[in-house]
């Protein structure tokens, strides 16, 4: 919403400077994005130079054909020399003149200058050049009444500061200069004018022809009809406030239902009445009906759009856009004002599925007050017949019983309350009244522009709150039966995340939203964003490995990432099954991965175990195990070629076995005693089994460790032999010689017995 | 033989000796099986001249000792002195990892409200329109719930939208007090530019007690700010409109660039916008069985990305998911 200054003076007599208008609303009403200032600059003197002028004489220039020589009066004595471009004028106009040192709106500085060989001192001004309209055909005639050498700041609306306001949603009344204007007077405490448009006599009666066929959709139409209408430009002050206000000016009818609109917030439309048949009816689209909208675009209706037609066919879509065939043009002589009022959602539908967005739908689909089609009809009669001389003939007002205005039980004691500041009750009905609330007792009537809105005594507080904003305090709840923690998942998480930052690896974050066809049981969107994020992933390392690939491409050394994120399972729910995952990608081949995963186990106090598995596509057929809740190996090299370690892992899995308390272990009194030893084995034979076995004979086992397999001419063929480091620990008492050797030809003879084991010399 | 003149001798011998070997020859000229001492005590027969012998063989000892102990230390200095490193050398390279931008201000956020007194609630981030619009307020019609702004997984399922839904889900699990924050992944059909990201992260935060007032949220929010962005931040609160907040508050903090003096990044306002916030909708409320008469709250929300593009000056939110280590390892 853009809103002149000069503009909202007119409703509201505030003398502040635009920032600080700006600033208080920006608190308490609205965003204001900016203060822009538009037309001719404002700064050193500048407005001095530009006069009204008249042409005394008007001729060709002797060195140019397309220019014309004139001599201006512009109220000095002396006459002036201007050469100009433009022929829409002769000797006696009154017009527009800047002298030499005027700053254009442009920018442009204009200097005393000689064209063709003849001196201009001056320039005669053309509306654009003013920004006062869009015209560029000739320059601006003015009023013949206007004095030589009135200031034209006087006369015409030269430059003004525009506050650019991006309104909420829940505020259609502040998309209206009156609406801004109601706003600024409650925040300056100022009285703010009652609202433009009254009523000229109705000479005749030509009721209009109006059914409503719709009224939920359409609650009530206003229509009045015009005769006599003068089609033709805007007077300048009514194109420089369209202007301002971000519009075209177009002609005079279309103009002054814009300017309705601007002012009041009622979007408004005028049809040639000429080529209306019959009379209204307010409808929802029938089967197979089109409809050619003024942007020229031939659409086919849909049954849920709500339409303006006459007796023969739609002429409009309600709210958003009229048609073709019944638009204001150079013949138009008579004209039908509509002004309506349109359920929101339904215009909302309706732009929507045309891709049709207008300053009328924008207005309509937040909600505008039924109540305001009467003002803005007598607005916009008031300007058609005082400024476009048009002759206001009929009208008709349809409509079912009209909102009420809604009742809210209201204690200022709570709003104060809820606020956490205490606010006297006499402060808050004063704000309230200025913003149009009427308080009795502790009951509040809403005014009807804000039924919407306001239906709680909580949207009471918020009125009251929001011109406070800055006085409420700083304080901290006082808590009761509360104390903050991490859940036992999320403190293992950080666990995690901190062992692998600590081994060298990078947290890395990629998306969850990947491309069909990695696997079949994903979830997909049927209306996905694009083909590459178009499924809820179902695991980790796709990403991972896309982001090593980068880091590789990228010239990266030492690469090793891991990522901590949701996958989304197929649950046969509703709902996914969303699942913790922990993955990894790293330098170093399986061994890496391995590493990692054991460290992983190690900050959680967990046993890992393995066991050999299938590769699937992921994984090097020959380097894939399985784990409890996830699986580890070398990324397959059609994958990422290089031998990359990986894994992936369900924290669900693997927090159900993380015990709840770690026990002491006396690890300290007595020392251990260390072996190493060395087995001979078939080739096949895992050292996972060997070590598990170990375990299970040997209670009194503090640590085994493989420290060297081997395979060669020392062992005999389909032979390996396998060293483990072996410690042995007592919490209780020293372990003797005798003790130890003991354990070890238990071991030794289990191994023996299992797997055909021979202890090596 | 005199005793005196003996060790007097052998004292000045062993304090001139300046090498270890020096002193070792004068030991066992002084202290050795032939030395005159230790003839003497040989032959020595009475026993006072005995003991006067022996306490100056005891004294010349100590000397000896304590002289090779200055000599050894002399000899350590001169060896240390010589072995001289270059210190600007680099280390041992070590690897180091990194958590994700994102992650240090999850965990400083999450930190700030542990301290506060908040747990920290991981929502579903697939939630369906129920617990994503319904109970959140958001009217039929909101543009939110239109499928040109969210990501469907079919009529009433989403990925959502926000963090929100986990409060509606902690409340229907229990009376308050709830105070609570949740950090996460949300997901909007945005185009991706250089605020904009379809995945982004938030959180939001809600507490609802006996008597919560907006005095509380304001003071929250100026804690945590202050956490994040410096102990000298100011807070200001502007109103706005949030379908589950009334009144609706968008809070602002000072900028940490320019103090308030306007600068780019604040537009030259000297004021950032920080998200959204507001006092719980007594909607809200009533779709979980509250009574709010009895309990009032507040709820704020705000975008990770957005502090760490604001705080750490980075220009683009989709460099945070391209982990590239040059990048993520700045952090
Ligand atoms: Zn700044």
């Amino acid at each position: 919403m853009r809103v002149p200054l000069s503009w909202l003076r007119e409703y509201v007599s505030v003398d502040a400077p635009a920032s600080e208008i700006a600033k208080r609303l920006a608190v308490s009403s609205a965003e204001v994005e900016r203060v822009t200032r538009i037309g001719v600059p404002d700064e050193d003197g500048n407005l001095g130079h530009f006069r009204v002028g008249r042409v005394l004489e008007a001729g060709k220039h002797p060195n140019a054909d397309r220019l014309q020589l004139c001599r201006v009066d512009v109220g000095e004595g002396e006459s002036r020399q201007i050469v100009c471009g433009a022929w829409n004028f002769g000797a006696g106009a009154t017009v527009a003149v800047a002298l030499p040192g005027a700053v254009l709106p442009d920018g442009r500085k204009l200097e005393r200058a000689k064209l063709r060989g003849t001196v201009s001192d001056g320039m005669i001004l053309s509306e654009s050049e003013l920004e006062l309209g869009a015209d560029q055909g000739g320059i601006m005639v003015l009023p013949e009444s206007w004095e030589p050498g009135t200031p034209l700041a006087d006369a015409l609306p030269l430059g003004e500061e525009v506050l650019e306001i991006e309104t909420t949603p829940n505020r259609p009344d502040l998309l209206s200069v009156y609406g801004i204007a109601r706003e600024v007077a409650s925040l300056f405490r100022l009285e703010l004018a009652a609202p433009p448009g009254t009523d000229p006599r109705l000479a005749e009666d030509e009721t209009p022809s109006i059914e409503i066929r719709d009224p939920a959709g359409c609650p009530r139409y206003l229509g009045r009809v015009f005769q006599d209408v003068p089609l033709g430009p805007s007077p300048p002050w009514l194109k420089a406030r369209l202007l301002a206000g971000g519009m075209r000016p177009i002609s005079n009818v279309v103009d002054v239902t814009n300017y309705v609109m601007l002012a009041l917030g009622n979007p408004l439309h005028a049809f040639d009445l000429e080529t209306i048949r019959g009379g209204i009816v307010v409808r929802r689209a029938g089967a197979g009906e089109a409809l050619t909208t003024l942007d020229g675009v031939a659409r086919k209706l849909d049954p849920a759009d709500l339409v303006i037609a006459d007796h023969e066919r739609a002429i409009a879509f309600a709210g958003v856009m009229g048609g073709e065939e019944t638009e204001v043009r150079e013949k138009t002589t008579s004209i039908l004002l509509e002004a309506a009022n349109f359920e929101p959602v339904g215009i909302l539908r309706t732009s929507e599925r045309h891709g049709l967005r207008t300053e009328g739908s924008n207005r309509w689909e937040k909600g505008v007050d039924p109540h305001l089609a009467a003002q803005a009809a007598a607005l916009a009669t008031e300007l058609l017949v005082s400024v476009a001389g048009a002759r206001w003939s009929g009208h008709a007002d349809v409509h079912g019983e009209l909102p009420e205005r809604p009742i809210v039980r209201f204690r200022p004691e709570r709003a104060s309350e809820l606020i956490g500041l205490e606010i006297p009750a006499e402060e808050q009905r004063q704000t309230l009244e200025r913003l149009g609330f009427e308080l009795e007792g502790d009951v509040v009537r809403v005014p009807t522009w804000r039924a919407r809105d306001v239906g709680r005594e909580v949207d009471l507080v918020e009125e009251v709150a929001r011109f406070r904003l800055a006085d409420v305090p700083f304080t901290l709840p006082r808590r009761r039966e509360m104390f903050g923690r991490l859940s036992k998942e999320q403190r293992l998480r950080r666990v995690l995340e901190d062992v692998l930052v600590g081994l060298g690896f990078t947290e890395a974050y990629t998306s969850s939203l990947v491309p069909t066809g990695q696997d079949d049981g994903a979830v997909a969107l049927p209306e996905p964003l694009s083909a590459e994020q178009a499924a809820l992933r179902t695991t980790l390392i796709r990403g991972l490995v896309e982001a090593a690939s980068r880091n590789i491409d990228a010239g990266n050394d030492e690469i090793a990432l891991f990522e901590i994120a949701r996958v989304y399972l197929r649950s046969g729910e509703s709902l996914p099954d969303e699942r913790w995952r922990l993955a990894g990608v790293t330098e170093g081949g399986f061994a890496g991965a391995k590493g990692a995963v054991e460290a992983l186990h190690a900050g959680l106090h967990l046993e890992l175990r393995i066991a050999r598995a299938d590769g699937g596509v992921l994984l090097h057929p020959g380097k894939a195990a399985a784990l409890e809740g996830g699986w580890l190996g070398e990324l397959h090299p059609a994958l990422l070629a290089g031998g990359w370690g990986a894994w992936e892992l369900d924290l669900a899995e693997l927090f159900a076995r993380v015990p709840e308390r770690v026990a002491y272990e006396d690890v300290v009194s007595y020392p251990a005693v260390h072996q190493d030893l060395a087995f001979v084995v078939d080739d096949g034979l895992l050292a996972g089994e060997l070590v598990d076995v170990v375990r299970e004979v040997a209670p009194e086992l503090r640590e085994v460790r493989v420290f060297d397999v081997y395979r060669g001419d020392q062992v005999p063929p389909g032979r390996q032999s396998i060293a483990l480091h072996v410690s042995f620990q007592s919490p209780e008492r020293t372990l003797s010689d005798e003790d130890a050797r003991e354990i070890r030809e238990r071991i030794v003879a289990t191994l023996a017995e299992r797997f055909g084991a021979e202890l090596r010399a | 033989m005199d005793v005196q003149a003996l060790e007097r001798e052998a004292q000045s011998a062993f304090a001139g000796a300046s090498t270890p070997a020096e002193l070792d020859e004068a030991r066992v000229r002084y202290l050795g099986r032939k030395s005159p001492l230790k003839q003497a005590l040989r032959e020595v027969r009475d026993r006072e001249s005995g003991m006067s012998l022996n306490a100056a063989r005891e004294r010349l000892e100590t000397a000896v000792t304590a002289r090779e102990e200055e000599l050894g230390r002399a000899e350590l200095d001169r060896a240390l002195a010589e072995d001289v490193v270059d210190v600007t050398l680099p280390g041992e390279a070590q690897r180091r990892g990194h958590l994700h931008l994102i992650t240090q201000i999850r965990r400083e956020i999450e930190d700030v409200f542990l301290g506060l007194g908040y747990e920290v609630v991981d929502g579903r981030e697939v939630e369906t329109t129920r617990y994503n619009f319904d109970a959140l307020n958001f009217p039929e019609g909101h543009p939110a719930r239109s499928r040109l702004a969210s990501l469907y997984l079919n009529g009433d399922v989403l990925l959502r939208t926000e963090t929100s839904p986990a409060q509606i889900r902690v409340m229907e699990s229990r009376e308050p007090p709830v105070y609570m924050v949740s950090l996460g992944r949300v997901y909007r059909r945005d185009t991706p530019d250089a605020t904009h990201n379809p995945i982004f992260h938030q959180v939001e935060g809600l507490a609802v007690d006996e008597g919560i007032t907006l005095a509380d949220l304001k003071g929250t929010l100026l804690y945590a700010m202050r956490a994040l962005f410096g102990e000298e931040r100011e807070i200001r609160f502007r109103t706005h409109y949030f379908p589950f907040t009334e009144p609706s508050i968008e809070p602002d903090v000072s900028c940490f660039l320019c103090d308030g003096g306007g600068c780019r990044v604040c537009r030259f306002s000297g004021w950032i916008e920080m998200g959204g916030s507001g006092m719980v909708h007594p909607a809200l409320y009533e779709h979980v069985g509250y009574d709010p008469e009895r309990y009032s709250g507040f709820a704020f929300g705000l975008g990770l990305e957005r502090i760490a593009l604001l705080r750490h000056g980075l220009p683009d939110l989709r460099q945070l998911w391209d982990n590239d280590l040059r990048l993520l390892s700045q952090f």
